[in-house]
């Protein structure tokens, strides 16, 4: 029990920035440069803690707090994902409802920290992070309800590891929904293009414009939080030793979770980002996804397993 | 219970009345408003005082009052669904009463006599007395004539303005429309029963037949044009932008209420509900809440966004009392218990953030004369408190954690995430109905954020709004208590829960009801640490930036910013209203410029109408024109007057046939 908790806590300081790191150097690799070290976003990070703060006259206090409302839901939501392939930090039924709902609280916090700068790109930013996650939100429903259905439970964790390596189709589905899901949230291509320079162009990161020094480290390491939940849950539902609570587990989720990266490292490096136009059609294939999933999920509960 | 009791309770009647009559009747302001608030203290005392037993799990209340014919006998009986609904109705109003002390008192300055506005108060705290405990239809009927006749007058307080009074009217005749459907169910089981007494009409209602359906269909309209549910609710928008804050407060979070409480006192007399019944409460709770908060994402009236988040939130709310009535028809106790748990819960806790975010609306419009979020801007500087509230009513309304609306939410998910239907089809209808209630969750963070942030965030966009002081301390005080309630419901919702169960001890939920409810338990201890991290965290960051420096707003290498270059509330749900474009119709009136150096300004307007409300007018416009043709075309083809004269016969033929079998 105490293992199992030091060893998510542990992960929770370390595999984020790995994760992070691991997409950078993927997508260095396929432009042909050598890439940072693996660990560079956390020097970022720790360069940031360093500086002092710059504040806006326009802005409120929501502008100081909301950042560190962001990486607070962010850790609320990662204690539920069974972050080693094992027990996560907490479980209780339904709370993949939870879950939704404090990442959609860090949502709301970073969108009023964009509005309180009265910009009219971060406004912008906002409108379309809200827009998105929006239509993204049934999909973790979804998911998680026919993942539920299947197994007859009512939690994340129990019902991700139940008959792990079984139910094929269903876990096909699962994933690339929850793989489009993560690629919208954490601000990814297709989807949003973290490294670009034109404001007119961002999501996400137009939000940010303002935000400096430890406030930006919050960001930063909110965002990689929930990267690392979002790979995670993805690694769990492929993990046929999800559960077990052995290292071995734990040593496959790492490798799953760092393939995950390397996905969307690839994904990113490869795929022109697509028309603002057009996210709302790629979304709804993760609806779809969510959708086949949950009906595989009651048929096969049906069916018996 | 002895009789000295139950007297007690109903003496709060003539209390009130008496109240209301002194209130009118006293020449200053100041003497109304006080005996308005001591009658509603010394009621709300005697109700709860009277009412404490029932709330506490105790035997009902009764009290049986012979009256002359044609009424018979009235029977008061408060039960433990009237105690519940009288507990929270009485404070409320008179919360609401202690505000419109504030908010109306620059109109008191002007001299305008508040008398009958106090008046009206009392009687509306009436109308709850009788309506959540008399047994009989013809005096539940007074209570709710009571109520829409005194709303409508609150609501026409400017009456000056043309649109207010043509928003009152709409509101009255809407609410008669309800109240012809309500008498048409009464009278029918009237005719059924030859009685007026809700018993006679329950033991009527227990037996199958073939007039409990349409019994059924008719009450529920009548309760859903009430409540303003979809596609009754038009309304309801109009009449919360035109009454007064505290009076678009108490309508929406307390006062329609009623017609939720009839529909389960309806239910509760009508027994095991068949299943279409069940489908029906669900499948409107679902079109109520999706097309509610989809309304509110293009509002830019801050008062109008907040009526249709009623309309949502009574559809999240139906929601679990659907899911109640699915499980007693299928007989499943958890569900029963998980659904109507979790719907009067959401009524309850809808009642506390909604008043919470009307009051600060209200403090928003005493201060700047304008509810319009596109002139407004910035407001959090100068309104702090009134921010803060609108912030935390907003956030319990969208159900995100630590507040309370979250609560009734993940019970009504847990509900119709458990799995536990009869069927395959069944457990994915309702995982559908919960994947609608996350996108609606979803989409009412996007309209609360877009409220709070453009009217209290950023520069202010229109110079010409002069903004003024900070809410009074009479408005300040029923703000902070609901304000605090949102918080307390959200962190211990034991207490909530405690408020409902005797309620719920009223339906059939079997023994194992306290174990289904242990994720309630976990929820709150997440919902405690998160509150209790982000307090940290918040007063850390709070206390550490006052000495930070300070620059403007990176303006992305522009340097010539103006608040005019801000983001405004239509380009902001721009994108939304266009993925939905079916259901909010944008209207646009441009003049835009075609000549290559343009001479004279060209301008925009667009506006988001209501889709039921256009379609409705387009379609009795069309059938109007279409019946003006046809008859216009009668005298001179004679072959139409025979052609029409036949379809009549044929009609009538057809319908005498198929009654018959």
């Amino acid at each position: 029990m105490i293992g199992s908790w030091l060893a998510n806590i542990a992960s929770l300081l370390l595999v984020p920035f790995l994760l992070a790191g691991v997409i950078l150097r993927v997508k260095s690799l396929w432009s042909g440069r050598k890439g940072p070290p693996l660990l560079q976003p956390a020097y970022d990070l720790l360069r940031l803690l360093r500086k002092s703060p710059v504040y806006s006259v326009t802005t409120t206090p929501v502008f100081r707090i909301a950042p560190w409302v962001f990486l607070t839901t962010a850790l609320g939501s990662a204690a539920i994902v069974p972050l080693v392939g094992s027990d996560p930090l907490v479980s209780f039924s339904f709370d993949f409802v939870w879950f939704a709902y404090v990442w959609t609280l860090g949502r709301v916090a970073m969108v009023l920290a964009a509005l309180d700068t009265g910009s009219a790109f971060e406004g912008m930013g906002s409108a379309r992070e809200l827009t998105f996650a929006t239509l993204l939100e049934p999909v973790l429903f979804l998911v998680g309800a026919a993942l539920c259905l299947r197994s007859g439970t009512h939690s994340l964790y129990p019902a991700l590891v139940f008959d792990a390596g079984g139910a094929v189709l269903l876990r096909i589905c699962a994933v690339l929904a929850l793989f489009i899901m993560l690629q919208v949230e954490t601000a990814r291509m297709p989807v949003d293009d973290p490294s670009t320079h034109l404001e007119l162009t961002m999501v996400h990161e137009v939000m940010v414009l303002d935000h400096s020094g430890p406030d930006l480290a919050a960001i930063g390491f909110g965002s990689m939080l929930k990267l690392f939940a979002g790979t995670a849950l993805i690694a769990t539902l492929c993990n046929p030793w999800a559960g077990q609570g052995t290292l071995l587990a734990a040593a496959v989720q790492l490798a799953l979770s760092l393939l995950v990266a390397v996905s969307l490292g690839t994904v990113e490096a490869l795929v022109a980002r697509l028309k603002l136009r057009l996210v709302p059609e790629y979304i709804s294939v993760a609806l779809g996804l969510g959708g086949v999933a949950l009906l595989l999920g009651a048929w096969g509960a049906a069916a018996g397993p | 219970m002895d009789s000295s009791v139950s007297s007690a309770f109903l003496l709060s009647l003539p209390v009130l009345v008496v109240g209301a009559a002194i209130a009118v009747a006293l020449r200053s302001n100041r003497a109304s408003a006080a005996v308005s608030l001591v009658t509603q203290a010394v009621a709300a005392v005697l109700v709860l005082g009277g009412v404490w037993p029932c709330l506490r799990g105790g035997k009902a209340l009764q009290l049986v009052w012979p009256w002359p014919p044609p009424i018979g006998t009235i029977t008061f009986r408060v039960d433990a669904l009237g105690a519940f609904f009288l507990a929270w109705s009485l404070p409320m109003t008179f919360l609401g009463t202690v505000y419109a002390i504030g908010y109306l008192r620059p109109y008191f300055a002007r001299g305008r006599h508040g008398g009958p506005h106090f008046a009206l108060l009392n009687l509306i705290a009436v109308s709850f007395v009788l309506i959540y405990s008399v047994q009989n239809a013809l005096v539940f009927l007074l209570g709710w004539e009571i109520a829409a006749v005194a709303a409508w007058l609150l609501v026409i307080w400017d009456y000056r303005s043309q649109k207010i009074r043509f928003a009152g009217f709409n509101y009255l005749v809407s609410t008669h429309v309800g109240l012809f459907v309500l008498v048409a169910a009464f009278m029918l089981l009237h005719s059924k029963t030859s009685s007026m007494d809700f018993h006679a009409f329950g033991v009527f209602l227990e037996r199958p037949s073939p007039t409990r359906g349409s019994l059924f269909l008719l009450l529920g309209i009548a309760f859903a044009l009430k409540s303003a549910f979809f596609p009754f609710h038009t309304w309801l928008p109009r009449a919360h932008a035109a009454a007064p804050a505290h009076v678009s407060a108490l309508m929406s979070g307390v006062i329609h209420k009623a017609g939720l409480f009839g529909f389960l006192r309806f239910t509760l007399l009508m027994g095991r509900p068949e299943e279409w019944m069940g489908w029906t409460v669900l499948a409107f709770g679902t079109l109520s809440a999706l097309f509610g908060v989809l309304y509110t994402s293009t509002q830019r009236d801050l008062k109008r966004l907040l009526g249709y988040s009623s309309t949502e939130n009574v559809g999240i709310a139906a929601m679990g009392l659907g899911l109640g009535y699915l499980g007693w028809s299928w007989e499943v106790p958890s569900l029963v218990a998980i659904g109507f748990l979790g719907g009067m819960l959401h009524i309850f806790n809808h009642a506390i953030f909604k008043c919470l975010s009307f009051y600060a609306a209200g403090a928003v419009y005493r201060a700047t004369h304008t509810v319009d979020m596109e002139r407004l801007g910035g407001l959090a500087k100068r309104l702090p408190l009134s921010a803060g509230a609108f912030l935390v009513g907003g956030l319990a309304g969208s159900a995100l954690p630590p507040f309370n609306g979250l609560v009734s939410e993940f019970i009504i998910y847990s509900g119709l995430l458990s799995g536990s239907a009869d069927s395959p089809e069944g457990n994915l209808t309702l995982v559908g109905a919960a994947a609608v209630l996350a996108l609606v969750g979803a989409i009412s963070a996007l309209s609360i954020a877009r409220a709070f942030g453009l009217v209290f965030l950023g520069n202010p966009r229109d110079p010409s709004v002069e903004v003024g002081e900070e809410a009074p301390p009479s408005m300040l005080l029923p703000i902070f208590c609901h304000a605090a309630l949102a918080l307390w419901f959200g962190l211990a919702p034991a207490f909530g829960i405690e408020l409902v169960r005797p309620v719920l001890e009223q339906f059939p939920i079997g023994s194992q009801a306290g174990q289904v409810l242990a994720p309630v338990d976990s929820l709150a201890w997440a919902s405690r640490c998160l509150a209790g991290s982000l307090l940290l965290v918040g007063l850390l960051r709070w206390w550490q930036g006052r000495a930070a420096r300070r620059s403007v707003t990176w303006g992305c290498g522009y340097t010539a910013v103006s608040p005019r270059m801000q983001y405004t509330g239509s380009s902001f749900s721009e994108q939304m209203a266009r993925i939905f474009d079916a259901f909010t119709p944008a209207l646009r009136r441009e003049r835009i410029a075609t000549e290559i150096f343009p001479q004279s300004p060209g301008q925009l307007a667009t506006h988001h109408a209501d889709a039921v409300e256009l379609r409705i007018f387009e379609v009795l416009g069309r059938a109007e024109a279409l019946v003006t043709r046809a008859s216009q075309r009668i005298p001179a083809h004679p072959r139409f007057a025979f052609a029409a004269g036949l379809l009549t016969l044929l009609l009538i033929g057809v319908l005498a046939l198929g009654v018959r079998p």
